[in-house]
């Protein structure tokens, strides 16, 4: 999860622990949920907040993961030498704390202060994507290794015949530079296949090689779901004790050949996967620039007000559903704590924008999350934000 | 022109990418040449190098199964390329496997070199790898930019004739000196089957060069083939020639000395 963000969310629920991120420019989303089966003594209850009339189910807080990380700092060691880890929370003090109980009596002690904060969940429909692989994870990252670690950007093109990964290129790219990479498989090598839909994927590899590098060390298979550009794919492994998800999202044809038409921006910095690229953007003035926009649309499309009004009546429904750990892991979303009454600050806008479109843009934060609940319109100035309205 | 080179045996596949790591390590950007049986990889001095120059040939026939070029004209038959070694190297680094490599000359978006690994796969067909790697095509007219540098005239096989060498380092606190006794001093025929004139030389009196350390450890660092011979020239302050002799493959390396 390092990989994706500076933080993340400690998540306990009653099933058992969820730890999840996202990172800035809302394109990339990871959630691996441990269930209590698979610690030796799980513990939850639910507390409920002097400050609400209802009780809440979950205590989400907020870490920061480079603190964390030097808890679990050398798998090796840690093997040797550990024999059982604590972690309680101690939500007056504001504080976690993991508890590493190693041999000869060393008991180390580490108290993380945690931030408040609101639940993040990602809202995507993975069975009713219709493109879905299966592969063996030593596959995935016998693929991966020929694309150098600078690589930022993979396109996953498939038909029912065949599936090729290759370096993403754009029309500006400077081929008398750079050095382009395609594989060529066959749909033999993997354990599923199910194309129902030819399409050309394009996503950011960075963020996925911490899943790589994950599902190496289970050996779980890796469960690919996606759809048609612009749509999310997800990367997902699973076994008796542990589920994780992964969902990235991917270039959307449309923006492309929409903001090709636009006036050719200046600047040429890549597509914001980064908040500061994105925000450069949009302070220059330009709507769109020459560079197509990521977009991660859940799918199918929908009129967003009806389906939005539906959400929030699923509230305790949704995190049962998740909690159970079925293939589907679509969940409430943050705006619906938003129409509950609490404080709507910006943080709700950078929750949606994962869901509803465009790298998010400080400058619309206002107007941002009610954008989102409306069916959009499809006007030039909003041109990012149209994006958003087929949600959910 | 055209360029098509297949490499099947995996001993051969192993030797050659070993010879790319070595180029990758000494140049970023060097000239590939091809004739209809030698490969040269050319680095040749200019500023941008430090004044280093390198010439490596290549047999072809020792490497490749298959190897067909046809130069820019009946009468040149080469063909000169610009590229950067080290996409050359990143491309058959994960061919440690394969059945094949294929390597071509294409013109997609721009001239590129593609190296087409076939991998084996659990299935029935092959896995196959396509790497483009961007290279620029030396006209005719810069072909005299890249000849053979030509050995030059030099005093004494670092030190002197007795087979004796020393390699100084020289700090302000501390001075190291490496001495090597009973090196052969091979006779060096001449271009025009002159023998040179070593023998009018006196035996025991050093010539030396002082050279950019720097270079001489990327030289050294960077070696990943075992040669069978290596030898040293010195032109007294001038430049310090060094040669790496293996059966298929020699590397030649110039160093000038610092003023």
């Amino acid at each position: 999860i390092a990989r994706i963000s500076d933080e993340f969310w400690f998540d306990p629920v009653e099933k058992g622990l969820a730890l999840r991120s996202v990172n800035s420019s809302r394109s990339a989303y990871a959630c691996v949920f441990f269930s209590s089966m698979f610690f030796q003594h799980y513990c939850w209850a639910a507390v409920s907040q002097p400050c609400q009339k209802e009780k809440q189910f979950s205590l989400p807080c907020k870490l920061i993961i480079k603190s964390v990380l030097p808890v679990f700092r050398c798998v090796n060691v840690l093997e040797r030498n550990v024999e059982k880890c604590s972690i309680y929370t101690n939500i007056n003090d504001h504080h976690i704390t993991f508890q590493l109980l190693c041999k000869h009596g060393v008991v180390k002690t580490y108290n993380l202060m945690f931030q408040d904060c609101d639940p993040l969940q990602a809202v995507f429909a993975k069975h009713l994507c219709p493109n879905i692989l299966k592969v063996h994870s030593r596959l995935l990252a016998e693929i991966m290794i020929h694309f150098p670690t600078s690589q930022e950007e993979v396109t996953l093109s498939v038909t029912p015949m065949k599936v090729c990964f290759k370096s993403y290129t754009e029309e500006d790219t400077d081929f008398s530079k750079t050095m382009l990479t395609e594989i060529q498989l066959n749909p033999e090598e993997f354990d599923y296949f199910q194309v129902g839909v030819d399409s050309e994927v394009t996503f950011c590899l960075k963020e996925l090689r911490g899943l790589l590098a994950f599902s190496e060390a289970t050996s779980v298979p890796v469960s690919i779901h996606f759809d048609v550009s612009g749509k999310p794919i997800a990367f997902s492994i699973e076994d008796m004790v542990l589920e994780a998800n992964f969902i990235l999202a991917t270039l959307s044809d449309v923006e492309k050949e929409r903001a090709s038409q636009q006036a050719p921006e200046s600047s040429k910095t890549r597509t914001g996967k980064s908040d500061k690229t994105s925000v450069d953007r949009e302070n220059s003035g330009a709507v769109a620039s020459k560079k197509p926009q990521w977009n991660s649309n859940t799918a199918p499309a929908k009129p967003a007000s009806p389906l939005a009004k539906r959400e929030i009546k699923d509230i305790p429904r949704a995190v049962k559903r998740e909690v159970t750990g079925t293939e589907e892991t679509a969940v409430t979303e943050a705006e619906e704590r938003a129409a509950l009454g609490e404080a709507a600050g910006a943080q709700y806008q950078k929750f949606h924008s994962l869901f509803f479109g465009a790298v998010s843009c400080q400058k619309d934060a206002p107007s941002h999350s009610f954008h989102s609940l409306a069916t959009a319109s499809d006007t030039e100035e909003d041109f990012g934000n149209a994006q958003s309205s087929p949600v959910l | 022109m055209r360029f098509r080179a297949k490499i099947v045996d995996l001993a051969c596949l192993n030797h050659f990418s070993r010879v790319i790591n070595t180029i990758a390590k000494l140049a970023k950007t060097c000239t590939l040449r091809l004739t209809v049986g030698k490969l040269y990889f050319i680095l040749s001095d200019k500023v941008a190098n430090g004044g280093v120059t390198m010439w490596c040939e290549l047999c072809q026939g020792n490497f490749f199964d298959e190897f067909q070029m046809e130069g820019v004209a009946a009468e040149h038959n080469e063909i000169y390329l610009e590229l950067v070694p080290d996409n050359l190297s990143r491309a058959l680094k994960t061919a440690q496997s394969a059945k094949a490599v294929k390597i071509k000359l294409t013109n997609k978006h721009c001239p590129c070199l593609r190296v087409a690994v076939e991998l084996p796969s659990l299935s029935s067909s092959s896995r196959i790898v396509t790497h483009d790697i961007p290279v620029g095509i030396i006209p005719r007219k810069l072909w005299n930019d890249f000849r053979e540098p030509s050995v030059p005239d030099f005093d004494v096989i670092e030190a002197n004739l007795s087979g004796e060498m020393n390699l100084k380092i020289e700090t302000d606190l501390v001075s190291v000196t490496t001495h090597f006794k009973d090196l052969g001093n091979p006779v060096w025929a001449s271009e025009d089957g002159y023998q040179s004139s070593a023998q009018d030389r006196d035996l025991e009196s050093m010539a030396e060069a002082r050279i950019d350390i720097k270079k001489l450890q990327q030289l050294l660092a960077g070696q990943q083939v075992n040669p069978t011979k290596a030898l040293c020239n010195i032109v007294s302050k001038r430049i310090v020639h060094f040669i790496l002799l293996h059966e298929d493959v020699s590397l030649q390396y110039y160093i000038p000395a610092l003023a």
